[in-house]
Protein backbone atom coordinates (compact mmCIF):
# COMPACT_ATOMS: atom_id res chain seq x y z
CA UNK A 1 0.00 0.00 0.00
CA UNK A 2 2.78 2.24 0.60
CA UNK A 3 4.81 1.94 -2.68
CA UNK A 4 1.31 2.32 -4.31
CA UNK A 5 0.84 5.59 -2.95
CA UNK A 6 4.19 6.62 -3.29
CA UNK A 7 3.85 6.23 -6.59
CA UNK A 8 1.14 8.00 -7.37
CA UNK A 9 2.41 11.00 -5.25
CA UNK A 10 5.25 10.48 -8.00
CA UNK A 11 3.13 10.20 -11.05
CA UNK A 12 1.11 13.31 -9.94
CA UNK A 13 4.38 15.34 -9.14
CA UNK A 14 5.61 14.15 -12.86
CA UNK A 15 2.83 15.30 -14.63
CA UNK A 16 2.77 18.54 -12.92
CA UNK A 17 6.57 19.17 -13.76
CA UNK A 18 6.16 18.48 -17.22
CA UNK A 19 3.19 20.41 -17.67
CA UNK A 20 4.76 23.87 -16.24
CA UNK A 21 7.67 22.96 -18.56
CA UNK A 22 5.57 22.92 -21.90
CA UNK A 23 4.73 26.30 -21.32
CA UNK A 24 7.92 28.34 -22.23
CA UNK A 25 8.51 25.16 -24.71
CA UNK A 26 5.55 25.72 -25.95
CA UNK A 27 5.67 29.70 -26.85
CA UNK A 28 9.06 28.80 -28.07
CA UNK A 29 9.93 27.45 -32.05
CA UNK A 30 11.06 23.88 -31.18
CA UNK A 31 14.96 24.16 -33.16
CA UNK A 32 17.37 26.94 -33.93
CA UNK A 33 16.49 26.37 -37.77
CA UNK A 34 15.12 28.48 -39.76
CA UNK A 35 11.19 27.98 -40.85
CA UNK A 36 12.29 27.32 -44.33
CA UNK A 37 14.95 24.85 -43.19
CA UNK A 38 12.43 23.09 -41.02
CA UNK A 39 9.60 23.41 -44.37
CA UNK A 40 12.09 22.26 -46.58
CA UNK A 41 12.78 18.93 -43.83
CA UNK A 42 9.38 18.48 -43.29
CA UNK A 43 8.61 18.25 -46.83
CA UNK A 44 5.02 20.43 -45.68
CA UNK A 45 4.63 24.10 -45.52
CA UNK A 46 1.49 24.18 -43.00
CA UNK A 47 -0.52 27.86 -43.51
CA UNK A 48 -2.89 29.19 -41.18
CA UNK A 49 -5.90 30.55 -42.99
CA UNK A 50 -9.18 31.33 -42.09
CA UNK A 51 -12.28 31.88 -43.90
CA UNK A 52 -12.81 35.40 -45.99
CA UNK A 53 -14.33 35.13 -49.54
CA UNK A 54 -12.88 35.63 -52.13
CA UNK A 55 -9.62 35.40 -50.30
CA UNK A 56 -10.35 31.68 -49.01
CA UNK A 57 -13.17 29.46 -48.63
CA UNK A 58 -14.38 25.71 -49.16
CA UNK A 59 -16.18 25.00 -52.95
CA UNK A 60 -18.88 22.34 -52.98
CA UNK A 61 -16.63 19.53 -52.56
CA UNK A 62 -14.52 20.86 -49.63
CA UNK A 63 -11.60 21.53 -51.21
CA UNK A 64 -10.56 24.91 -50.50
CA UNK A 65 -10.14 27.38 -52.90
CA UNK A 66 -9.17 31.93 -53.25
CA UNK A 67 -6.78 33.76 -54.04
CA UNK A 68 -4.75 33.07 -50.70
CA UNK A 69 -4.95 29.34 -51.65
CA UNK A 70 -3.59 30.28 -54.82
CA UNK A 71 -0.74 32.38 -53.89
CA UNK A 72 0.28 29.79 -50.85
CA UNK A 73 -0.17 26.36 -53.19
CA UNK A 74 1.92 27.83 -55.66
CA UNK A 75 4.34 29.22 -53.35
CA UNK A 76 5.25 25.87 -51.64
CA UNK A 77 5.38 24.56 -55.53
CA UNK A 78 8.30 26.97 -56.03
CA UNK A 79 9.54 25.53 -52.18
CA UNK A 80 9.18 22.19 -53.57
CA UNK A 81 7.30 21.03 -50.82
CA UNK A 82 3.61 20.19 -50.14
CA UNK A 83 0.69 22.88 -48.83
CA UNK A 84 -0.94 21.70 -46.05
CA UNK A 85 -3.58 24.32 -44.79
CA UNK A 86 -4.98 25.28 -41.10
CA UNK A 87 -8.33 26.84 -40.86
CA UNK A 88 -8.17 28.73 -38.06
CA UNK A 89 -10.79 30.97 -36.42
CA UNK A 90 -9.40 34.76 -37.48
CA UNK A 91 -9.94 36.03 -33.50
CA UNK A 92 -7.02 33.37 -32.45
CA UNK A 93 -4.46 33.40 -35.38
CA UNK A 94 -1.93 34.93 -33.76
CA UNK A 95 -1.52 33.14 -31.08
CA UNK A 96 -1.97 30.23 -33.31
CA UNK A 97 0.87 30.65 -35.03
CA UNK A 98 3.13 32.30 -31.96
CA UNK A 99 2.78 29.09 -30.60
CA UNK A 100 3.85 26.76 -33.83
CA UNK A 101 0.82 25.48 -34.76
CA UNK A 102 1.50 26.58 -38.40
CA UNK A 103 4.36 28.48 -40.11
CA UNK A 104 3.06 31.08 -42.03
CA UNK A 105 -0.36 33.05 -41.56
CA UNK A 106 -1.45 33.59 -45.74
CA UNK A 107 -4.65 35.09 -45.01
CA UNK A 108 -5.60 38.57 -46.17
CA UNK A 109 -3.51 39.69 -43.15
CA UNK A 110 -3.33 43.78 -43.26
CA UNK A 111 0.22 44.70 -41.78
CA UNK A 112 -0.89 47.01 -39.06
CA UNK A 113 1.59 48.71 -36.84
CA UNK A 114 0.06 47.26 -33.71
CA UNK A 115 0.31 43.54 -35.11
CA UNK A 116 3.81 43.85 -36.14
CA UNK A 117 5.10 44.47 -32.71
CA UNK A 118 3.72 40.35 -32.29
CA UNK A 119 4.73 39.13 -35.61
CA UNK A 120 7.27 39.87 -38.66
CA UNK A 121 5.14 40.68 -42.14
CA UNK A 122 6.51 40.39 -45.71
CA UNK A 123 6.82 42.95 -48.14
CA UNK A 124 3.04 43.75 -49.31
CA UNK A 125 2.00 40.85 -52.06
CA UNK A 126 -1.54 42.90 -52.14
CA UNK A 127 -3.57 46.12 -51.82
CA UNK A 128 -6.85 45.99 -49.92
CA UNK A 129 -9.34 48.23 -48.62
CA UNK A 130 -12.57 48.52 -46.34
CA UNK A 131 -15.62 49.19 -48.40
CA UNK A 132 -19.19 49.87 -47.00
CA UNK A 133 -22.24 48.52 -47.99
CA UNK A 134 -25.52 49.87 -46.19
CA UNK A 135 -29.08 48.74 -45.31
CA UNK A 136 -31.92 50.45 -47.17
CA UNK A 137 -34.28 50.76 -44.13
CA UNK A 138 -31.79 51.74 -41.64
CA UNK A 139 -30.09 54.27 -43.47
CA UNK A 140 -32.41 55.58 -45.70
CA UNK A 141 -30.64 58.48 -47.49
CA UNK A 142 -26.99 58.15 -46.10
CA UNK A 143 -24.42 59.03 -48.26
CA UNK A 144 -20.60 59.43 -48.41
CA UNK A 145 -18.86 58.33 -45.02
CA UNK A 146 -19.03 60.87 -42.61
CA UNK A 147 -23.00 60.17 -42.67
CA UNK A 148 -22.31 57.42 -40.63
CA UNK A 149 -20.03 59.12 -38.48
CA UNK A 150 -22.82 59.71 -35.72
CA UNK A 151 -23.84 58.58 -32.01
CA UNK A 152 -26.65 56.09 -32.35
CA UNK A 153 -25.15 54.64 -36.10
CA UNK A 154 -24.55 50.71 -35.09
CA UNK A 155 -21.86 49.19 -37.85
CA UNK A 156 -21.18 45.43 -37.80
CA UNK A 157 -17.73 43.98 -37.95
CA UNK A 158 -15.62 40.93 -37.99
CA UNK A 159 -13.95 40.61 -34.54
CA UNK A 160 -10.06 40.82 -34.87
CA UNK A 161 -10.23 42.11 -38.25
CA UNK A 162 -8.96 45.33 -39.86
CA UNK A 163 -12.31 46.66 -40.67
CA UNK A 164 -12.93 47.34 -36.83
CA UNK A 165 -9.64 48.80 -36.95
CA UNK A 166 -10.97 51.22 -39.81
CA UNK A 167 -14.06 51.84 -38.62
CA UNK A 168 -12.82 53.04 -34.50
CA UNK A 169 -10.15 55.59 -36.89
CA UNK A 170 -12.79 56.97 -39.29
CA UNK A 171 -16.43 56.25 -37.73
CA UNK A 172 -15.40 57.29 -33.77
CA UNK A 173 -18.70 58.28 -33.19
CA UNK A 174 -20.50 55.04 -34.21
CA UNK A 175 -21.25 51.74 -32.20
CA UNK A 176 -19.67 49.13 -33.10
CA UNK A 177 -21.17 44.99 -33.14
CA UNK A 178 -18.27 42.76 -33.70
CA UNK A 179 -19.02 39.20 -34.73
CA UNK A 180 -16.85 35.99 -35.37
CA UNK A 181 -17.53 35.26 -39.08
CA UNK A 182 -18.17 37.88 -42.16
CA UNK A 183 -21.74 36.18 -42.50
CA UNK A 184 -23.30 36.96 -39.27
CA UNK A 185 -22.54 40.50 -39.86
CA UNK A 186 -23.72 40.32 -43.44
CA UNK A 187 -26.50 39.05 -41.94
CA UNK A 188 -27.79 41.45 -39.77
CA UNK A 189 -27.01 44.19 -42.29
CA UNK A 190 -29.83 42.35 -44.40
CA UNK A 191 -32.27 41.75 -41.68
CA UNK A 192 -32.36 45.16 -41.12
CA UNK A 193 -30.80 45.46 -37.08
CA UNK A 194 -27.56 47.49 -37.98
CA UNK A 195 -27.17 50.75 -40.84
CA UNK A 196 -24.26 49.40 -42.85
CA UNK A 197 -21.19 47.18 -42.23
CA UNK A 198 -17.38 47.76 -42.54
CA UNK A 199 -15.59 45.02 -44.74
CA UNK A 200 -12.54 44.53 -47.17
CA UNK A 201 -13.47 44.98 -50.67
CA UNK A 202 -15.29 43.68 -52.96
CA UNK A 203 -17.82 41.71 -50.25
CA UNK A 204 -19.60 44.61 -49.60
CA UNK A 205 -20.27 45.38 -53.53
CA UNK A 206 -21.03 41.62 -54.21
CA UNK A 207 -23.48 41.86 -50.97
CA UNK A 208 -25.20 44.74 -52.63
CA UNK A 209 -25.58 43.02 -56.00
CA UNK A 210 -27.00 40.00 -53.73
CA UNK A 211 -29.78 42.06 -52.14
CA UNK A 212 -30.58 45.08 -54.20
CA UNK A 213 -33.62 45.51 -52.45
CA UNK A 214 -31.89 45.98 -48.87
CA UNK A 215 -28.55 47.49 -49.39
CA UNK A 216 -26.50 49.94 -50.90
CA UNK A 217 -23.58 51.22 -51.33
CA UNK A 218 -22.85 54.59 -49.50
CA UNK A 219 -19.59 55.60 -51.50
CA UNK A 220 -18.25 54.13 -54.12
CA UNK A 221 -14.64 52.32 -54.31
CA UNK A 222 -12.95 52.00 -50.49
CA UNK A 223 -12.36 54.42 -47.93
CA UNK A 224 -9.13 52.60 -46.52
CA UNK A 225 -5.96 51.38 -48.62
CA UNK A 226 -3.72 48.54 -46.47
CA UNK A 227 -1.21 47.06 -47.27
CA UNK A 228 -1.51 42.75 -46.79
CA UNK A 229 1.82 40.16 -46.04
CA UNK A 230 2.30 37.09 -44.58
CA UNK A 231 3.34 36.73 -41.17
CA UNK A 232 5.64 34.83 -39.61
CA UNK A 233 7.17 34.46 -36.19
CA UNK A 234 9.60 37.31 -34.88
CA UNK A 235 13.51 37.48 -35.90
CA UNK A 236 13.80 34.80 -38.66
CA UNK A 237 15.38 36.62 -41.12
CA UNK A 238 16.13 33.77 -43.46
CA UNK A 239 12.18 33.10 -43.87
CA UNK A 240 11.48 36.42 -44.19
CA UNK A 241 14.03 36.74 -46.71
CA UNK A 242 12.89 34.16 -49.06
CA UNK A 243 9.07 35.26 -48.75
CA UNK A 244 9.48 39.17 -49.64
CA UNK A 245 12.11 37.34 -52.97
CA UNK A 246 9.55 35.26 -53.78
CA UNK A 247 6.81 37.66 -53.66
CA UNK A 248 9.20 40.43 -55.86
CA UNK A 249 9.39 37.34 -58.23
CA UNK A 250 5.76 36.48 -58.77
CA UNK A 251 4.83 40.47 -58.64
CA UNK A 252 7.46 40.40 -61.98
CA UNK A 253 6.02 37.56 -63.38
CA UNK A 254 2.65 39.28 -63.39
CA UNK A 255 1.02 36.34 -62.17
CA UNK A 256 -0.19 37.83 -58.62
CA UNK A 257 -1.93 40.51 -61.01
CA UNK A 258 -3.51 38.20 -62.85
CA UNK A 259 -4.65 35.63 -59.87
CA UNK A 260 -6.10 39.18 -58.22
CA UNK A 261 -8.13 39.91 -61.09
CA UNK A 262 -9.53 36.47 -61.19
CA UNK A 263 -10.56 36.21 -57.85
CA UNK A 264 -11.75 40.01 -57.12
CA UNK A 265 -12.52 41.46 -60.22
CA UNK A 266 -15.02 38.44 -61.94
CA UNK A 267 -17.41 36.20 -60.87
CA UNK A 268 -16.31 33.06 -62.69
CA UNK A 269 -15.47 31.15 -59.04
CA UNK A 270 -18.95 31.61 -58.39
CA UNK A 271 -20.36 28.60 -59.35
CA UNK A 272 -18.30 26.01 -57.71
CA UNK A 273 -19.13 27.72 -54.00
CA UNK A 274 -22.89 27.25 -54.42
CA UNK B 1 -49.66 5.63 -11.73
CA UNK B 2 -49.08 2.53 -13.49
CA UNK B 3 -51.56 1.24 -15.79
CA UNK B 4 -53.77 4.09 -15.72
CA UNK B 5 -54.70 4.69 -19.26
CA UNK B 6 -53.89 8.46 -20.45
CA UNK B 7 -56.87 10.35 -21.99
CA UNK B 8 -56.47 13.92 -23.90
CA UNK B 9 -58.59 16.68 -22.49
CA UNK B 10 -59.31 20.09 -23.77
CA UNK B 11 -56.63 21.46 -21.48
CA UNK B 12 -53.89 19.52 -23.44
CA UNK B 13 -55.39 20.28 -26.59
CA UNK B 14 -55.37 23.60 -26.06
CA UNK B 15 -51.66 23.81 -24.95
CA UNK B 16 -51.11 22.16 -28.13
CA UNK B 17 -52.60 24.75 -30.46
CA UNK B 18 -51.06 27.81 -28.10
CA UNK B 19 -47.36 25.67 -29.05
CA UNK B 20 -48.68 25.53 -32.82
CA UNK B 21 -49.19 29.02 -33.27
CA UNK B 22 -46.14 30.32 -31.52
CA UNK B 23 -43.94 28.02 -33.83
CA UNK B 24 -46.06 29.00 -36.70
CA UNK B 25 -45.57 32.72 -35.80
CA UNK B 26 -41.91 32.27 -35.51
CA UNK B 27 -41.91 30.73 -38.80
CA UNK B 28 -43.21 33.54 -40.48
CA UNK B 29 -41.42 36.28 -38.62
CA UNK B 30 -38.09 33.91 -40.04
CA UNK B 31 -39.47 34.20 -42.83
CA UNK B 32 -41.49 37.03 -44.26
CA UNK B 33 -40.68 39.81 -41.76
CA UNK B 34 -36.65 39.20 -41.68
CA UNK B 35 -36.91 38.89 -45.73
CA UNK B 36 -34.32 36.54 -45.92
CA UNK B 37 -33.91 34.48 -48.87
CA UNK B 38 -33.99 30.96 -48.68
CA UNK B 39 -32.20 28.66 -50.49
CA UNK B 40 -33.01 25.02 -49.31
CA UNK B 41 -31.98 23.63 -52.58
CA UNK B 42 -27.82 24.32 -51.94
CA UNK B 43 -27.85 22.55 -48.55
CA UNK B 44 -28.07 18.40 -50.42
CA UNK B 45 -24.85 18.64 -52.15
CA UNK B 46 -22.83 19.70 -48.36
CA UNK B 47 -23.74 16.41 -47.10
CA UNK B 48 -23.43 13.84 -49.73
CA UNK B 49 -22.35 14.48 -53.29
CA UNK B 50 -21.12 12.61 -56.35
CA UNK B 51 -17.79 12.76 -57.28
CA UNK B 52 -17.97 12.81 -60.89
CA UNK B 53 -14.09 11.22 -61.25
CA UNK B 54 -14.67 7.90 -59.41
CA UNK B 55 -18.70 8.20 -59.75
CA UNK B 56 -19.05 7.31 -56.12
CA UNK B 57 -21.14 8.93 -53.42
CA UNK B 58 -19.01 10.88 -51.21
CA UNK B 59 -19.31 12.82 -47.79
CA UNK B 60 -19.86 16.50 -48.47
CA UNK B 61 -18.42 18.91 -45.82
CA UNK B 62 -21.14 19.04 -43.00
CA UNK B 63 -21.10 15.11 -43.18
CA UNK B 64 -17.52 15.37 -42.86
CA UNK B 65 -18.18 17.43 -40.13
CA UNK B 66 -19.88 15.04 -38.38
CA UNK B 67 -17.45 11.91 -38.73
CA UNK B 68 -14.90 14.48 -36.67
CA UNK B 69 -17.57 14.88 -34.50
CA UNK B 70 -18.12 10.93 -33.63
CA UNK B 71 -14.27 10.06 -33.57
CA UNK B 72 -14.10 13.01 -30.68
CA UNK B 73 -17.21 12.13 -28.75
CA UNK B 74 -16.35 8.37 -28.62
CA UNK B 75 -12.32 9.26 -27.59
CA UNK B 76 -13.66 11.77 -25.40
CA UNK B 77 -16.04 9.92 -23.89
CA UNK B 78 -13.49 6.81 -23.54
CA UNK B 79 -10.91 8.80 -22.10
CA UNK B 80 -13.25 10.44 -19.48
CA UNK B 81 -14.60 7.39 -18.53
CA UNK B 82 -11.12 6.54 -17.64
CA UNK B 83 -10.37 9.15 -15.97
CA UNK B 84 -13.31 9.71 -14.06
CA UNK B 85 -13.36 5.96 -12.68
CA UNK B 86 -10.17 6.29 -11.26
CA UNK B 87 -10.54 9.78 -9.80
CA UNK B 88 -13.98 8.76 -8.50
CA UNK B 89 -12.47 5.39 -6.84
CA UNK B 90 -10.27 7.99 -5.29
CA UNK B 91 -12.87 10.39 -4.28
CA UNK B 92 -14.07 7.50 -1.85
CA UNK B 93 -10.75 6.32 -0.86
CA UNK B 94 -9.81 5.25 2.83
CA UNK B 95 -6.08 7.37 2.07
CA UNK B 96 -6.64 11.03 2.39
CA UNK B 97 -4.15 12.17 0.20
CA UNK B 98 -5.95 10.37 -2.50
CA UNK B 99 -9.07 12.27 -1.56
CA UNK B 100 -7.25 14.79 -1.93
CA UNK B 101 -5.76 14.17 -5.16
CA UNK B 102 -9.85 13.55 -6.46
CA UNK B 103 -11.40 16.56 -4.95
CA UNK B 104 -8.58 18.83 -6.17
CA UNK B 105 -8.96 17.49 -9.45
CA UNK B 106 -12.78 18.16 -9.34
CA UNK B 107 -13.11 21.06 -7.69
CA UNK B 108 -9.96 23.25 -10.13
CA UNK B 109 -12.38 21.44 -13.43
CA UNK B 110 -15.84 22.09 -12.19
CA UNK B 111 -14.75 25.80 -11.40
CA UNK B 112 -13.07 26.74 -14.41
CA UNK B 113 -15.38 27.53 -17.80
CA UNK B 114 -14.89 24.66 -20.87
CA UNK B 115 -13.95 27.46 -23.26
CA UNK B 116 -11.10 29.25 -21.36
CA UNK B 117 -10.00 25.87 -20.79
CA UNK B 118 -9.80 24.48 -24.23
CA UNK B 119 -8.04 27.20 -25.31
CA UNK B 120 -5.38 27.06 -22.32
CA UNK B 121 -4.89 23.53 -23.33
CA UNK B 122 -4.63 23.94 -27.00
CA UNK B 123 -1.88 26.39 -26.69
CA UNK B 124 0.08 25.66 -23.95
CA UNK B 125 -0.31 21.43 -23.44
CA UNK B 126 -1.80 20.28 -26.55
CA UNK B 127 1.91 19.93 -28.62
CA UNK B 128 3.78 18.30 -25.58
CA UNK B 129 1.36 15.31 -25.40
CA UNK B 130 2.02 13.59 -28.71
CA UNK B 131 5.81 13.57 -28.64
CA UNK B 132 5.11 12.75 -24.71
CA UNK B 133 3.43 8.87 -25.67
CA UNK B 134 6.19 8.70 -28.67
CA UNK B 135 4.01 9.29 -31.31
CA UNK B 136 5.32 11.07 -34.60
CA UNK B 137 3.61 12.42 -37.59
CA UNK B 138 5.05 9.71 -38.94
CA UNK B 139 3.13 7.11 -37.25
CA UNK B 140 -0.13 8.88 -39.09
CA UNK B 141 1.48 9.20 -42.51
CA UNK B 142 2.90 5.67 -42.83
CA UNK B 143 1.40 3.05 -45.28
CA UNK B 144 1.03 -0.03 -42.64
CA UNK B 145 -2.25 -0.93 -41.86
CA UNK B 146 -1.70 0.85 -38.26
CA UNK B 147 -1.39 3.54 -39.96
CA UNK B 148 -4.44 3.41 -41.36
CA UNK B 149 -6.89 2.27 -38.88
CA UNK B 150 -5.13 5.62 -36.95
CA UNK B 151 -6.24 7.80 -39.97
CA UNK B 152 -9.32 5.96 -39.88
CA UNK B 153 -10.61 5.98 -36.40
CA UNK B 154 -8.62 8.76 -35.36
CA UNK B 155 -7.45 12.21 -37.53
CA UNK B 156 -6.15 12.94 -40.68
CA UNK B 157 -2.24 13.29 -40.45
CA UNK B 158 -2.83 17.33 -40.35
CA UNK B 159 -5.13 17.09 -37.71
CA UNK B 160 -3.88 14.82 -35.40
CA UNK B 161 -2.10 17.30 -32.91
CA UNK B 162 -5.09 19.83 -32.85
CA UNK B 163 -7.20 16.68 -33.08
CA UNK B 164 -5.48 14.97 -29.60
CA UNK B 165 -5.61 17.95 -28.04
CA UNK B 166 -9.33 18.99 -28.32
CA UNK B 167 -10.33 15.39 -27.29
CA UNK B 168 -7.60 15.09 -24.29
CA UNK B 169 -9.23 19.05 -23.21
CA UNK B 170 -12.58 17.37 -23.41
CA UNK B 171 -12.29 14.30 -21.37
CA UNK B 172 -10.40 15.70 -18.66
CA UNK B 173 -13.05 18.49 -18.60
CA UNK B 174 -16.18 15.98 -18.73
CA UNK B 175 -13.73 13.38 -15.99
CA UNK B 176 -14.53 16.08 -13.50
CA UNK B 177 -18.29 15.34 -13.91
CA UNK B 178 -18.13 11.31 -14.27
CA UNK B 179 -15.56 11.31 -11.32
CA UNK B 180 -18.67 12.62 -9.60
CA UNK B 181 -20.95 10.28 -10.66
CA UNK B 182 -18.89 7.03 -9.34
CA UNK B 183 -18.46 9.25 -6.19
CA UNK B 184 -22.02 9.42 -5.75
CA UNK B 185 -23.40 6.11 -6.95
CA UNK B 186 -20.07 4.09 -4.49
CA UNK B 187 -21.46 6.24 -1.75
CA UNK B 188 -25.12 5.73 -2.23
CA UNK B 189 -24.75 2.33 -0.84
CA UNK B 190 -25.40 1.47 2.39
CA UNK B 191 -22.66 1.20 4.90
CA UNK B 192 -24.10 -1.65 6.14
CA UNK B 193 -23.02 -3.64 2.96
CA UNK B 194 -19.35 -2.27 3.12
CA UNK B 195 -19.96 -4.20 7.23
CA UNK B 196 -21.18 -6.89 6.42
CA UNK B 197 -19.10 -7.60 3.62
CA UNK B 198 -15.84 -6.33 6.00
CA UNK B 199 -17.52 -8.98 8.28
CA UNK B 200 -17.35 -11.74 6.13
CA UNK B 201 -13.56 -11.02 5.56
CA UNK B 202 -13.12 -9.65 2.13
CA UNK B 203 -10.48 -7.25 1.44
CA UNK B 204 -11.26 -3.74 0.42
CA UNK B 205 -10.76 -4.19 -3.09
CA UNK B 206 -12.75 -7.49 -2.91
CA UNK B 207 -15.56 -5.66 -0.88
CA UNK B 208 -15.45 -2.93 -3.71
CA UNK B 209 -15.50 -5.39 -6.69
CA UNK B 210 -17.95 -7.84 -6.30
CA UNK B 211 -20.09 -6.19 -3.46
CA UNK B 212 -20.44 -2.68 -4.04
CA UNK B 213 -19.83 -1.82 -7.28
CA UNK B 214 -22.46 -3.90 -9.23
CA UNK B 215 -24.64 -2.76 -7.21
CA UNK B 216 -23.08 1.09 -7.24
CA UNK B 217 -23.44 0.67 -11.55
CA UNK B 218 -27.05 0.46 -11.60
CA UNK B 219 -27.37 3.93 -9.63
CA UNK B 220 -24.48 5.15 -11.96
CA UNK B 221 -25.67 3.70 -15.17
CA UNK B 222 -28.19 6.39 -16.06
CA UNK B 223 -26.65 9.89 -15.11
CA UNK B 224 -23.55 8.68 -16.75
CA UNK B 225 -25.50 7.68 -20.00
CA UNK B 226 -26.42 11.37 -19.56
CA UNK B 227 -22.98 12.30 -19.66
CA UNK B 228 -22.38 10.56 -22.91
CA UNK B 229 -24.86 12.64 -24.24
CA UNK B 230 -23.74 15.52 -22.63
CA UNK B 231 -20.39 15.22 -24.50
CA UNK B 232 -21.49 15.09 -27.59
CA UNK B 233 -23.35 18.46 -27.37
CA UNK B 234 -19.90 20.13 -26.02
CA UNK B 235 -17.82 18.44 -28.12
CA UNK B 236 -19.03 21.43 -30.40
CA UNK B 237 -16.98 23.90 -28.01
CA UNK B 238 -13.66 22.76 -29.62
CA UNK B 239 -14.67 24.11 -32.97
CA UNK B 240 -12.90 27.72 -31.06
CA UNK B 241 -9.60 25.74 -31.36
CA UNK B 242 -10.60 25.00 -34.70
CA UNK B 243 -10.94 21.19 -34.56
CA UNK B 244 -13.23 20.23 -38.16
CA UNK B 245 -15.75 19.13 -36.72
CA UNK B 246 -19.39 19.74 -37.29
CA UNK B 247 -19.94 22.87 -36.19
CA UNK B 248 -16.16 24.32 -37.51
CA UNK B 249 -17.44 23.23 -40.64
CA UNK B 250 -21.00 24.46 -40.67
CA UNK B 251 -19.47 28.03 -39.78
CA UNK B 252 -16.95 27.57 -42.53
CA UNK B 253 -19.72 26.85 -44.74
CA UNK B 254 -21.78 29.60 -43.52
CA UNK B 255 -18.56 32.25 -43.81
CA UNK B 256 -18.10 30.97 -47.89
CA UNK B 257 -21.80 30.77 -48.70
CA UNK B 258 -23.71 33.08 -46.74
CA UNK B 259 -25.92 30.75 -46.00
CA UNK B 260 -26.79 31.35 -42.22
CA UNK B 261 -29.88 30.20 -41.42
CA UNK B 262 -30.12 27.04 -43.40
CA UNK B 263 -26.86 25.90 -42.52
CA UNK B 264 -27.64 26.02 -38.48
CA UNK B 265 -30.47 24.77 -39.05
CA UNK B 266 -29.30 22.10 -40.60
CA UNK B 267 -26.35 21.69 -38.24
CA UNK B 268 -28.36 21.63 -35.39
CA UNK B 269 -30.98 18.77 -36.55
CA UNK B 270 -27.91 16.69 -36.84
CA UNK B 271 -27.37 17.20 -33.51
CA UNK B 272 -30.46 16.90 -32.35
CA UNK B 273 -30.29 13.35 -34.73
CA UNK B 274 -27.63 11.92 -32.90
CA UNK B 275 -28.39 12.76 -29.23
CA UNK B 276 -31.47 11.40 -29.90
CA UNK B 277 -30.54 8.13 -31.24
CA UNK B 278 -28.48 7.71 -28.77
CA UNK B 279 -31.33 8.79 -26.07
CA UNK B 280 -33.10 6.25 -27.16
CA UNK B 281 -30.64 3.67 -27.11
CA UNK B 282 -29.93 4.79 -23.25
CA UNK B 283 -33.74 4.19 -22.40
CA UNK B 284 -33.60 0.92 -24.02
CA UNK B 285 -30.93 -0.24 -21.88
CA UNK B 286 -32.54 1.15 -18.64
CA UNK B 287 -35.27 -0.92 -19.47
CA UNK B 288 -33.24 -3.97 -19.67
CA UNK B 289 -31.07 -3.63 -16.43
CA UNK B 290 -34.32 -3.10 -14.67
CA UNK B 291 -35.84 -5.95 -15.90
CA UNK B 292 -32.67 -7.71 -14.63
CA UNK B 293 -33.08 -6.95 -11.24
CA UNK B 294 -36.75 -8.00 -11.41
CA UNK B 295 -36.02 -11.42 -12.60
Amino acid sequence: MRIVTRMTRFLFLAVLVFTLAGIPGAMATDSQDSVVEQVIQRGVLRVGMSTFVPWAMKDKTGKLIGFEIDVATRLAEDMGVKVEFVPTKWSGIIPALLTGKFDVIIGGMGILPSRNLKVNFTDPYDFTGMSIVASKKMAAGMTGIEAFNKPGVIIAARLGSTAVTATKKYLPNAEIRMFDDEAQAYQEVVNGRVHAVVGSAPTPAFQAIKYPGKLFLPIGGTFTREPIGFAVRKGDVDTLNYFNNWIGYVAAEGWLMERKTYWFETKDWEPQIQ
Amino acid sequence: MIGKKTRITATDLILLAGVGVAVVWLLYQATVQAQYRWNWQAIPQYLLRLDEKSGQWVPGVILQGVIVTLRLSFWATLIALFIGTIMGLFRTSCSRYRRMIGTGYVEIIRNIPILVWIFLFYYFIGDRLLPAIGIGRATFTGDSPLSGLLRLFVAEPSQVSIFISGTVALAVYEGAYITEIIRAGIQSIDKGQWEASSGLGFTRTQQLRYIIFPQALRRIMPPLAGQFISTIKDSAIVSVISIQELTFQGMELMAATFLTFEVWITVLAIYFAICLVCSLLVERFELHLKKEVLT
